[in-house]
């Protein structure tokens, strides 16, 4: 029998706010361990949390940017478990008033990952199991979270892989959240399901717990859906649980026992006060968005000709298309420039963490100059292309490089003559082209493109060389 | 009506150990808690949102930094500490 994977994501992503959720403690990473507390931050009775106003801001933010409807009311809830990451007992969270409710991330295959909802809430501590005993950090606790809740429309681990990708994306792109996984400032917890293909009755589901890299939640995915179908197909039951994946074994195996069911006892903060939104702010908000990654990948295919793999690629880091923005300004052929980032600048930018910044060395308007001396016919693409390489390697702009000399080209009787040298210094080079070797006319070519340092055309070349030699 | 069982099951997510001797006290005394409870529930009121009594909303800070307390002061109260952490020791 054929199955359908069913899958849906909870996404914890912290805000990049100065301080924390309802304390004015930092929330910078690391730190000397308990040196980002204070008594609210640790639980220490009788503390009181107020509720940090840019938490409230950035989550709507987050809203806007993937479709969500804003509500005018929420409210924060506690959520009881007793633990050792959470000091007071109880996680302040949303259940039954979220600030954002609905939405969608859009896949490349037109498919809308629906989402239920996203909830403010305050991050736990950090424990560290040694020596079978449990050490306690809790500068991560009250750093602010989002929780993405999406329905469980995923129907692929590509799609999953890509909804990810989608989420940090634009999170990043509005400035709410770095999104790093390996620093658990994204991290999801994988809801996944089977059921057999064409059936709409869901299957029992488990919950993969912080998945902490988009590598790995292929992985666990891809193990737990052969885990359920080999289950269902040996006559089996998938039992609901929560599943803990092993990186080094990759496997998952079940996280808590059956007396930890949940029983989180939700109920309303009595210490926090009703958030009430106003229509005014969230169009306040939506006015100071950026334009979304969607919308720039679909302009620059539309509107500058640009293939839609590249415009992906384009659009992939704020960074590189604000980039792309700026090089294209009076620019004839976007393309070109778009051609010029991908291919050498790309090449030196090879890591994530490069391309997020994207520090190339030369400005946007540097590289629009030199694409606008190729466009109007001053230098051929092979001066532009080492001219850039220099400019990378420098910092300087183009006209450092190129000489008026350079510009203008070879004009027909200058490459007559450079074609006329390039046979006459070859001579084995045109007997093999003679013979057959069709490869033979590249280093004649070559020769030309070298004796005039790069400025004649190579085609012009080419074409010239191949009518001296059969012409004689 | 509170069980032995709904003892036991609270007693395990609080972390508590209850002995055996002590259960049946116990769900007598959750018993009569949970009563006064449901004697509030009864209470006659009209539709109002006790939620929000107050009637208090968007109480806010700024996200402005305040220094945080030095490590030691943190850990003063800890009934065990190690390394500059809270010690946790596993009683299983």
């Amino acid at each position: 029998m054929k199955y359908e994977l069913v899958s849906g994501f909870e996404t914890h992503i912290e805000l990049q706010t100065k301080t924390k959720i309802f304390c004015g403690c930092t929330t910078q990473f690391g730190g000397e361990p308990n040196t980002h507390c204070c008594p609210v931050c640790i639980g220490l009775p009788g503390t009181l949390p107020v509720l940090n106003r840019e938490v409230v801001r950035f989550a709507i933010r987050a809203g806007l940017a993937v479709h969500g409807e804003i509500a005018e009311i929420a409210k924060m809830d506690r959520k009881n478990y007793c633990y050792p990451d959470l000091s007071k007992a109880y996680q302040i969270s949303q259940l039954y008033a979220p600030l954002i409710i609905g939405g969608y991330v859009e896949l490349s295959n037109g498919r809308k990952i629906r989402l239920h909802h996203i909830h403010i809430e305050e991050d736990a501590g950090k424990l560290i199991h040694q020596h079978g005993d449990t050490y306690v950090d809790y500068n991560r606790g009250g750093v602010p979270l989002i929780e993405i809740v999406s329905e469980p429309d995923i129907r692929s681990i590509d799609e999953a892989k890509e909804y990810v990708e989608k989420l940090q994306q634009v999170m990043r792109y509005i400035g709410v959240s770095d999104c790093k996984m390996q620093e658990g400032s994204m991290r999801c917890d994988v809801n996944i399901s089977v059921r057999p293909a064409g059936s709409e009755a869901f299957g029992t589901r488990t919950e993969i717990k912080n998945m902490n890299s988009i590598n790995n939640i292929a992985k666990a995915m891809e193990y737990e859906y052969d885990r359920q179908v080999d289950l269902i197909e040996s006559g089996g039951k998938v039992v609901q649980e929560t599943l803990r994946y092993d990186d080094a074994t990759g496997t998952t195996s079940s996280m808590r026992s059956k007396e930890d069911a949940h029983d989180y006892r939700y109920f309303r903060d009595p210490d926090l006060v009703t958030i009430n939104i106003s229509r005014d702010e969230v169009e306040e908000l939506r006015a100071q968005l950026p334009e979304l990654p969607a919308d720039k990948c679909r302009r620059y295919i539309d509107e500058l000709g640009i293939p839609e793999k590249d415009a992906a690629l384009l659009t992939k880091y704020r960074r590189i298309s604000e980039f792309f923005d700026a090089a294209i300004e009076g620019v004839k052929s976007p393309k070109t420039v778009s051609n010029f980032i991908i291919g050498q600048m790309f090449r030196r930018t090879e890591t994530e963490d490069d391309k997020e910044k994207f520090e190339v060395g030369i400005t946007p308007q540097m590289l629009g100059e030199l694409v606008k001396l190729l466009d109007s016919g001053k230098i051929r693409n092979n001066l532009a292309k080492s001219t850039l390489e220099k400019m990378l390697d420098s910092g300087k702009g183009a006209l450092e490089f190129i000489s008026e000399s350079d510009m203008g080209g070879v004009d027909d009787n200058a490459l007559l003559e450079l074609c006329q040298n390039a046979i006459a210094g070859n001579a084995k080079a045109v007997a093999d082209f003679k013979g057959g070797k069709e490869k033979a006319l590249k280093a004649l070519v070559g020769n030309v493109m070298k004796n005039s340092r790069g400025k004649a055309d190579a085609q012009a070349a080419e074409a010239k060389i191949k009518a001296l030699i059969l012409g004689e | 009506m509170v069980t032995r069982e709904d003892v036991e099951n609270i007693a395990l997510l609080s972390k508590l150990f209850v002995p055996e001797e002590e259960l049946d006290g116990l769900t007598e005394s959750m018993q009569k808690i949970v009563d006064f409870a449901d004697a509030i529930n009864n209470a006659p009121a009209s539709d109002e949102d006790f939620d929000n009594i107050n009637n208090l909303s968007n109480v806010f800070r700024e996200d402005e930094v305040v220094p945080s307390f030095p490590a030691e002061e943190i850990l003063k109260n800890a009934p065990e500490q190690a390394e500059q952490h809270f010690l946790v020791r596993n009683r299983e």
